[in-house]
């Protein structure tokens, strides 16, 4: 535990140099040139000492049992199953009808479009639109229209004349 | 197919039947890859429970999403892209490791299974333990790519080209992440060399 102090400090130009040379990841070229260095170069050749040191023992993790790896096979296996079949319930009752459905739907969708345009033309009316408000007085007067109308007519035969300019008797007095 | 020509088909190969249907293959591939993922995740966790339950989950989701594989990478880049996803998430979600309680869990002897070699003799065993625990608290300190590319290099032996590949990043950023991880590491573990 004495290194602390005597830390031997690497070129810094050289140091990721240095760590592609200890892994292997540097090309030909680079890697004659890191040996050509480290044979000059003490701190780097102990750095790199230092990572062939270091660094396997990190990657190094014990053996586990061959127990826990065949449970973990098997909750693998368990855990895949279960989205397999979560997955495939519903799609399998589709299966029949896919090969027909979308055209089928398509067409059946724009036959309803074409339908509804056409018998509804002119007459739509979004539900939300308040209907007209009419006077409460005159609504009641509606009823009476009728007989109005009725009236204007009897009125107007009197003053109906034939073509020759005389006026038209009434049916009463033809009678008498 | 008998068994024996499955067990020999390549990913890619594994990847195509899958897709056509033929689901049950994939578990050669999680046969293929356990060891690997749940490496990556207890890398990433130190915990044995949650890097199964991580590394589990990346296969979950790459079964459920093998159709969406193009083939553009190689199977198992991908599949690293997964696993190394899901682990960053989970260190995101959870911040950082509790290094206490895996202390305490082992003290109890109910704890998760110890990957520090303790066949050594007790002053060595005690001094790999504390170099273990100090190279493992210098890359928890790390930025979480270092740390990504350091452990895929080092742990995983992908090359710097894979690296890139899984991390979505240039070959060079990965030299400099790799270069710093290491340097912090040597920094910090000089007294036990």
């Amino acid at each position: 535990m004495a290194r602390n102090d005597i830390l031997p400090t690497a070129c810094k130009s050289f140091e990721e140099d240095l760590v592609l040379f200890y892994y292997g990841d540097d090309s030909a070229a680079d890697h004659r040139r890191v040996e050509v260095h480290l044979k000059e170069c003490a701190p780097c050749r102990g750095f790199v000492e230092d990572l062939r040191k270091l660094l396997p023992q990190m990657a190094k993790p014990k053996e586990l049992p061959p127990k826990f790896w065949d449970d973990y096979y098997a909750e693998t296996m368990a855990k895949l199953t279960v989205p397999q079949e979560r997955n495939n319930w519903w799609k399998d009752l589709f299966v029949p009808m896919r090969a027909w459905m979308l055209p089928a739907f398509g067409t059946a969708a724009v036959t309803a479009l074409a339908i509804g345009l056409v018998i509804g033309k002119g007459n739509w009316r979004p539900f939300s639109e308040p209907r007209e408000k009419i006077p409460q007085e005159i609504l009641a007067d509606t009823n009476q229209l009728e007989f109005f109308r009725s009236l204007d007519l009897i009125e107007s035969l009197s003053s109906l004349e034939s073509p020759d300019g005389t006026k038209v008797k009434p049916m009463s007095d033809h009678q008498s | 197919m008998n068994q024996t020509a499955q067990q020999d088909l390549r990913d890619e190969e594994i990847v195509a039947l899958c897709q056509q249907g033929q689901g049950e293959v994939f578990e050669i591939l999680v046969r293929r890859y356990m060891e690997k993922a749940f490496r990556i995740a207890f890398d990433f966790t130190h915990n044995t429970e949650e890097a199964k339950d991580l590394s589990q989950d990346a296969f979950l989701r790459a079964f459920t999403r093998i159709k969406q594989f193009d083939g553009r990478s190689s199977f198992y880049t991908w599949f690293y892209r997964l696993v190394v996803n899901i682990c960053l998430d989970y260190t995101r979600r959870k911040g950082r490791v509790v290094w206490e309680r895996l202390d305490k869990e082992t003290e109890s002897g109910s704890g998760p299974v110890e990957l520090v070699d303790t066949s050594a003799l007790p002053d060595e065993e005690a001094i790999a333990g504390e170099a273990k625990r100090r190279a493992d608290l210098t890359l928890e300190a790390m930025p979480n790519k270092q740390r990504t590319a350091f452990l895929l290099r080092n742990h995983q032996g992908l090359s710097i080209p894979d690296v890139a590949r899984v991390m979505k990043t240039t070959e060079g950023t990965v030299r400099v992440y790799l270069h710093r991880a290491v340097a912090a590491l040597r920094q910090s573990l000089l007294e036990f060399v």
